[in-house]
């Protein structure tokens, strides 16, 4: 087990988290069911001051969550340098059985929280609360998501042993890997190259028809092309090296933390993409929404496209 | 029009101290009327108020007002109809005692944030017709009673609500005073605001321009 001040924090927040979290569940369970706007009886009355009380607990949850992702990504990075053999938080993650689960579980957590958020920001901004129902029975369903998470988090440090060597991402983001990985680096770069500026443009398109539905699976797409070719492509130009594909490395000071700015570019141009398929809200916020989204993945673009341009014109060569 | 329909408010003091303020309460208030609620201390005269204002929620039955329910309003939504819609008259008048007269008046409009000259506009025209103007910069503390009345009915119209409310207004003034207060009313009425006062002073029984006076007793409406 690891416990550094990091990890602590995040283990504490875990078990507040998971205290007001069981209460907002078991309340939630309550309002999802007996929920019925149109009521005006005691158990209804009673019901509108608890949903206001559970979704406070909620939404700080959820908003201490989001940002704490990044700061859990901060964390493992912090922990490689005691660990032999990693160079940054890839070897961490894959330190122990649980390191993958967990942070695929963790990036699936943090659209699922912003979009319980969305939906309750929606929600208060009008007075009949049309989507009370909705957030509430979303939120029993995420519970289990969010456990899961606090659980895994709990697993993982407490597997990580630091007399044990683990793989550097050199060895795990290589085409020579065996892993699952090694199978982006099968993709032909113009075509992976096709395949997300050719899905950008298909977001503009979609953008454009004010397809809700197309615009949310085109950003579906967004997600994973664009991880693929930040580890297959784009990540190379970064760190100018050819044969470096860790999607970690560039979280580090010694590349200005620019993996964070990629990272919420990525996920905040994405998510309002998501939402906006998810549910269908009224037309100024779904307006709103299609811009963010539209305006966060043109940024994201800039910001990749920026790397190999800048190398090419000081180089001559591309990688 | 203003409507409550099976309105019960119970206060819930702890697990076994429960009071039943209003018990399945139905009343209407017509646009434009001046009504009376008669009632001794704790017969539920406030609470009627207070549900009419959303400053409470019922715990069961409906509050209406102008086919909103503003009962089930959540309390962001409250605050915005009680701003637009409500001039609130205490009996303890609920003036901040360190500032002016033309502070307090103003305060209803700082939310809305009007503009500077219009907000002028409203201030001279309240202060003017509740004859405080003469006194705008004292510090409403060093007021008599009778002035910080009319300071608190400025601060009540300022916004040109549609309905006044009026917990027993005179409770804290002499009957010269409360004489005086009740032609502010008669006037207030003449501008067809809708004004629902809850007393117990005798002094507002019979008055030839109250449309009804209502008898609250023990959380009911006595017919």
């Amino acid at each position: 087990m690891i416990l550094t001040p990091e990890v602590l924090a995040i283990l504490i927040l875990n078990i507040v988290f998971f205290f007001f979290g069981a209460i907002a569940f078991i309340l939630s369970i309550k309002i999802f069911l007996k929920w019925d706007i149109n009521s005006s009886d005691k158990l209804q009355y009673k019901l509108e001051k608890q949903s206001f009380l559970t979704a406070t607990i909620i939404k700080y949850i959820f908003a201490i969550k989001l940002p704490l992702f990044l700061f859990f990504i901060f964390t493992l990075d912090k922990i490689s340098s005691v660990l032999t053999g990693a160079m940054c938080a890839a070897g961490v993650v894959d330190a122990t059985e649980f390191g993958i689960y967990l942070f695929m579980l963790k990036i699936i957590n943090i659209y699922l929280f912003g979009f319980w958020l969305n939906l309750h920001y929606l929600d208060i901004k009008n007075e009949n609360m049309p989507y009370t129902k909705l957030k509430f029975g979303f939120f029993i369903a995420a519970f289990f998501l969010f456990i899961a998470e606090i659980a895994l988090e709990g697993m993982m440090f407490g597997a990580i042993d630091v007399d044990k060597m683990v793989s550097c991402c050199g060895t795990l983001y290589s085409s020579s890997a065996t892993s699952y990985i090694s199978n982006i680096f099968l993709i032909d770069t113009p075509i992976l190259l096709a395949l997300f500026y050719g899905n950008f443009l298909l977001l503009i398109l979609f953008y454009f028809f004010k397809n809700r539905y197309l615009f949310a699976i085109a950003n579906l797409f967004f997600i994973v092309i664009s991880i693929i070719s930040l580890i297959a492509f784009f990540g190379t130009y970064i760190y100018e090296l050819p044969t470096h594909h860790c999607p970690f490395c560039f979280l580090q000071k010694d590349y200005y933390y620019v993996g964070y700015v990629i990272y919420v570019l990525l996920f905040v141009g994405t998510f309002y993409g998501l939402s906006i398929g998810l549910i269908d809200i009224p037309q100024k916020e779904k307006e709103k929404n299609y811009k963010i989204s539209l305006f966060f993945n043109t940024l994201y673009i800039v910001l990749v496209t920026a790397y190999p341009i800048i190398y090419y014109i000081k180089n001559g060569v591309w990688l | 029009m203003i409507e409550l329909k099976n309105v019960t408010k119970i206060y819930e003091i702890n697990k076994n101290n429960k009071v039943t303020a209003l018990n399945d309460v139905s009343l209407k208030f017509k646009e434009g009327e001046l009504i009376v609620l008669k009632g001794a201390s704790g017969s539920g005269k406030s609470t009627i108020l207070s549900l009419l204002a959303a400053l409470s929620k019922p715990t069961s039955g409906e509050v209406i007002v102008d086919g909103k329910r503003i009962s089930k309003l959540p309390d962001n939504f409250a605050s915005v109809y009680r701003r637009d819609n409500i001039g609130f008259i205490f009996q303890k008048y609920n003036l901040i005692p360190t500032l002016s007269v033309k502070e307090n008046i103003l305060i209803p409009l700082i939310p809305s944030n009007p503009l500077e000259s219009e907000a002028q506009e409203k201030l001279a025209k309240a202060m003017e017709r509740f004859n405080i103007a003469h006194k705008k910069d004292a510090i409403v503390r060093n007021l008599s009673g009778g002035e910080q009345q009319r300071v608190a009915i400025a601060r009540a119209h300022i916004n040109d609500p549609k309905i006044i409310i009026a917990d027993e207004p005179t409770a804290n003034l002499d009957e010269k005073l409360s004489n005086h207060f009740i032609q502010i009313l008669k006037e207030l009425k003449s501008s067809n605001k809708t004004i629902i006062v809850a007393t117990h002073d005798p002094l507002f029984f019979d008055l030839d321009f109250v449309d009804r006076e209502i008898q609250v007793h023990n959380g009911k409406i006595v017919l």
